[in-house]
């Protein structure tokens, strides 16, 4: 060997990684089976070989501003062939982790989130604001009419129905909480990617994975559309062997989402641009959309804790989170509706307040959890096509 | 010695196994002057060195040193041999052990001169289990040509018609159709186990394609056609078309250092195929090699001296990388797939011939015998030196070199005649 490097391991990055649910990371012997077993690893730098080395190494900037961390869906065929049982999948997953934290500011809440013991500080919060909004919507209507009035607006979107979700948290309190909350998450987000890309373009330039120089991000955004078919189709999760029934899984509560997006521009379009206020007819689209959202998000979280319990994998923290979080949203939202429509007043309040605590853990958290996961890959699957990593 | 005759009702030392631990053991004791009665399994004597064309590192054939220990047994009147005997149960403790023996029928008695003439008439073949089952052999047949007892052997499968051709063949009238499975019991002080090991069951590795392709064997398989007395006469030959190969893939830890095969290092493969590089290229002088290895393992000066050599030759490649997926070419090749880890590429190789190095997992793993014998995860004897009385040696204490395996088995003879006397 003529080239001499100076390894210089951090180790925390080390114990964090193993920390995230990486523990069997230091068990690989780097036979180098996983990467021949990866179905979506590329032919030249396959992964997970050499994340494998790189982060038992310490070495966190080969792994964590990699854009092949993020092309790894998890689908465990190379901890299946493990003669070791390093399970590599599972290591991949936790360096994904270290990055979501790595990339999220402010770094405090971040450990937060990936926090067990801190998850009923996360919980309090939205619960006593909530509270809060619950208490000046029905008794102090007044005085909010008399301050809205003086700006010319009306406090109460008015409706007939005889159990509204307005009466109990005024539709302004809401969307008061979650526009900002969701603005911060946007700019959280686009500091975490500009970061994240820069990084991953530098990790490709010295690990020869791109043929681009110089990183243009247009060109880069231009990518952007051959990439989302491949997403909704779940195309690397259909070449997985090992765990195929996740993809449908994943694929229901990714379609779940999205219909339940749809559904809340439908409805602020109604309210804002129309001004009609809900709740809104049964056979209403919008209602069709949240239904069928709601639904596929409980189905595929079932699903998918259903295949994690049956599966020796290894599930920590981040994990459960997620999928308790995605599980309980869906479920709450659906019963909310369920409850007014059997004319429960107190039951729909109840489960309406649940849920939204958990919108708000959504909207909060998600640059810091394990759903940032969506705007990591779209990202690293994007540059990697860019990059025209093979 | 005395062979094929009951066994003396007791001895000091039982030696279960015949391969070259076992015969090393049976020597070691009895020429201290101790009575030794030696049971193999096989009809014959030397286990799965018998098997070998040539040792490593010197690539001597190894039925040299095997004739010199026949001889010595030969000679040796404190020895007792009996073949196609196993070892039921073993009763009492140290110093005073019953042992239960049940013996298969051989249907030759010693009246056999080895004329072959049974062989000759007889019509109908069994499948020959020394060569793996790449050719076939009578079904009266000597095992090996230089098979020690020098005694045919009639395969329970024989036809009836066979059966009379034989004994109309023989002259001497050794064959004895009478003969049926015999229960004796032993008395002996201790008990050495040398039952040695077997290949590791390449089918059970399913990505590496063993049993789906023609052109994929194992290291062993490739040892019996490098023998002048294997399949082919001594050719390494791909099964497919029986052509020469003029490329030939390595698959290194092929189930070895495997949590779902055999976990440990099966220590012999590495230097193995490196010797396997060296028929080939006496054979083949155009022939490429690439060995695939997740690290290789040569122990000690000698071994890494050989590995020296052949990393100089030109037509030997090494690659750091496991394969971990095969599939089936044009023309009956096979494709090998595996990371290259120096230089981060995947590789894609086809080659005319791919050799599986799968290692050895020991015979008692699978079919324990009744005795207070302690076992690891693997099955490998774990040696209790406190109680005594029993121990294991050679490739049943752990995976071992035939050196290693005549140093254990030499320090067991030791151990077995401290028994005897009462330490």
């Amino acid at each position: 060997m003529s080239d001499n490097t100076l390894v210089n391991p951090n180790l925390e990055f080390i114990d964090e990684v193993v920390g995230l649910g990486g523990d069997s990371l230091k068990k690989c012997f780097q036979c180098a089976s996983c990467s021949v077993a990866c179905p979506i690893a590329p032919e030249d730098s396959p992964f997970p070989r050499k994340e494998m080395i790189a982060a038992s190494w310490g070495l966190k900037d080969r792994v964590v501003g990699s854009a092949d961390i993020w092309l790894c869906h998890e689908c465990g065929d190379c901890s299946t062939l493990c003669p070791r049982g390093a399970q590599p999948g599972d290591v991949l997953s936790a360096i994904r982790s270290y990055a979501i934290s790595e990339y999220a500011r402010p770094k405090k809440l971040a450990k937060m989130v990936t926090d067990k013991s801190k998850l009923g500080i996360l919980t309090a919060i939205p619960a006593a604001w909530f509270a809060l909004m619950a208490i000046i919507t029905m008794f102090f209507g007044g005085t909010m009419e008399k301050i809205f009035g003086f700006f010319g607006v009306h406090w109460i979107h008015h409706t007939d129905a005889p159990i509204a979700h307005a009466n109990f948290v005024s539709t302004w309190l809401v969307d008061a909480t979650f526009v900002p909350l969701a603005t911060a998450s946007v700019v959280i987000f686009y500091l975490g990617l500009k970061r994240m890309i820069n990084d991953m373009h530098e990790n490709a330039l010295t690990e020869g994975k791109t043929d681009k120089q110089d990183l243009d991000i247009k060109e880069l955004l231009k990518t952007v559309p051959t990439v989302i078919p491949k997403i909704l189709k779940h195309q690397q999760f259909n070449e997985c062997g090992e765990n195929k029934s996740r993809g449908t899984a994943h694929m229901m509560v990714l379609y779940g989402f999205v219909g339940c997006f749809i559904a809340t521009v439908i409805a602020g379009s109604l309210l804002y641009l129309a001004g009609t206020a809900g709740p809104y007819s049964q056979i209403n689209p919008l209602k069709w959309f949240g239904n069928l959202g709601g639904i596929l998000i409980v189905l595929g979280a079932a699903l998918m804790i259903k295949d994690r319990l049956g599966k020796d994998k290894s599930s920590g923290y981040k994990d459960w989170y997620l999928l308790g979080l995605v599980i309980l949203l869906g479920a709450t939202g659906l019963l909310t509706e369920m409850a007014r429509l059997a004319g429960s007043t107190f039951g729909t309040y109840l489960v309406y307040y649940l849920h939204l605590i958990l919108v708000f853990h959504l909207f909060a958290y998600v640059p810091f959890s394990k759903l940032a996961h969506f705007v990591y890959r779209i990202a690293g699957m994007t540059y990697a096509e860019y990059a025209n990593r093979k | 010695m005395t062979i094929d005759k009951a066994a003396p009702a007791s001895a000091s030392i039982l030696v279960v196994g015949g391969g070259i631990s076992g015969l090393t053991t049976t020597l070691e004791a009895a020429e201290t002057g101790y009575e030794v009665i030696l049971v193999e399994k096989n009809a014959y004597l030397g286990g799965r060195v018998l098997q070998l064309n040539q040792y490593f590192p010197k690539l001597c054939p190894p039925t040299c040193g095997l004739e010199i220990n026949f001889r010595r047994i030969k000679d040796n009147p404190a020895i007792h041999v009996q073949t196609m005997t196993e070892v039921v149960k073993v009763e009492g403790t140290p110093g005073n052990y019953e042992v239960t023996l049940k013996t298969r029928p051989r249907f030759v008695n010693s009246n056999c001169t080895g004329c072959g003439a049974c062989a000759d008439a007889c019509e109908g073949e069994i499948e020959n289990e020394l060569n793996f089952g790449m050719d076939r052999t009578k079904a009266a047949y000597l095992p090996h040509p230089m098979a020690f007892p020098a005694t045919y052997v009639i395969s329970e499968y024989i036809s009836s018609d066979d059966k009379k051709r034989c004994e109309e063949a023989c002259k001497y009238g050794a064959i004895d159709f009478s003969m049926t499975e015999t229960t004796t019991t032993v008395k002996v002080a201790s008990v050495v186990w040398a039952t040695g090991w077997k290949p590791y069951d390449a089918t059970r590795i399913d990505n590496l394609g063993f049993g789906r392709h023609q052109n994929i064997i194992t290291n062993m398989m490739l040892e019996r056609m490098a023998s002048s007395t294997g399949p082919t006469e001594g050719k390494i030959l791909r099964p497919s078309d029986n052509a020469a190969p003029k490329s030939v893939v390595f698959v290194q830890c092929a189930g070895s250092r495997d949590e779902n095969h055999l976990p440990y290092c099966s220590y012999i493969c590495c230097m193995a195929s490196l010797k396997h590089a060296t028929y080939l290229r006496a054979q083949y002088p155009d022939c490429e090699i690439t060995i695939y290895y997740i690290d290789l393992r040569a122990p000690g000066q000698r071994y890494e001296k050989f590995y020296e050599k052949l990393k100089q030759d030109e037509k030997v490649f090494f690659v750091k990388g496991k394969v971990a997926e095969v599939s089936e070419a044009d023309n009956a090749c096979v494709t090998v797939v595996a990371e290259n880890a120096v230089t981060g590429k995947k590789v894609r190789q086809t080659a005319d011939l791919v050799v599986l190095a799968t290692g050895m997992q020991p015979s008692l793993s699978t079919e324990k015998p009744q005795a207070d014998l302690t076992f690891n995860d693997s099955g490998f004897i774990v040696n209790d030196f406190e109680k005594g009385g029993m121990f294991g040696c050679g490739c049943a204490n752990k995976p071992a070199d035939v050196v290693s395996s005549n140093q254990n088995a030499t320090g067991m003879a030791l151990k077995a005649i401290q028994t005897v006397v009462g330490r």
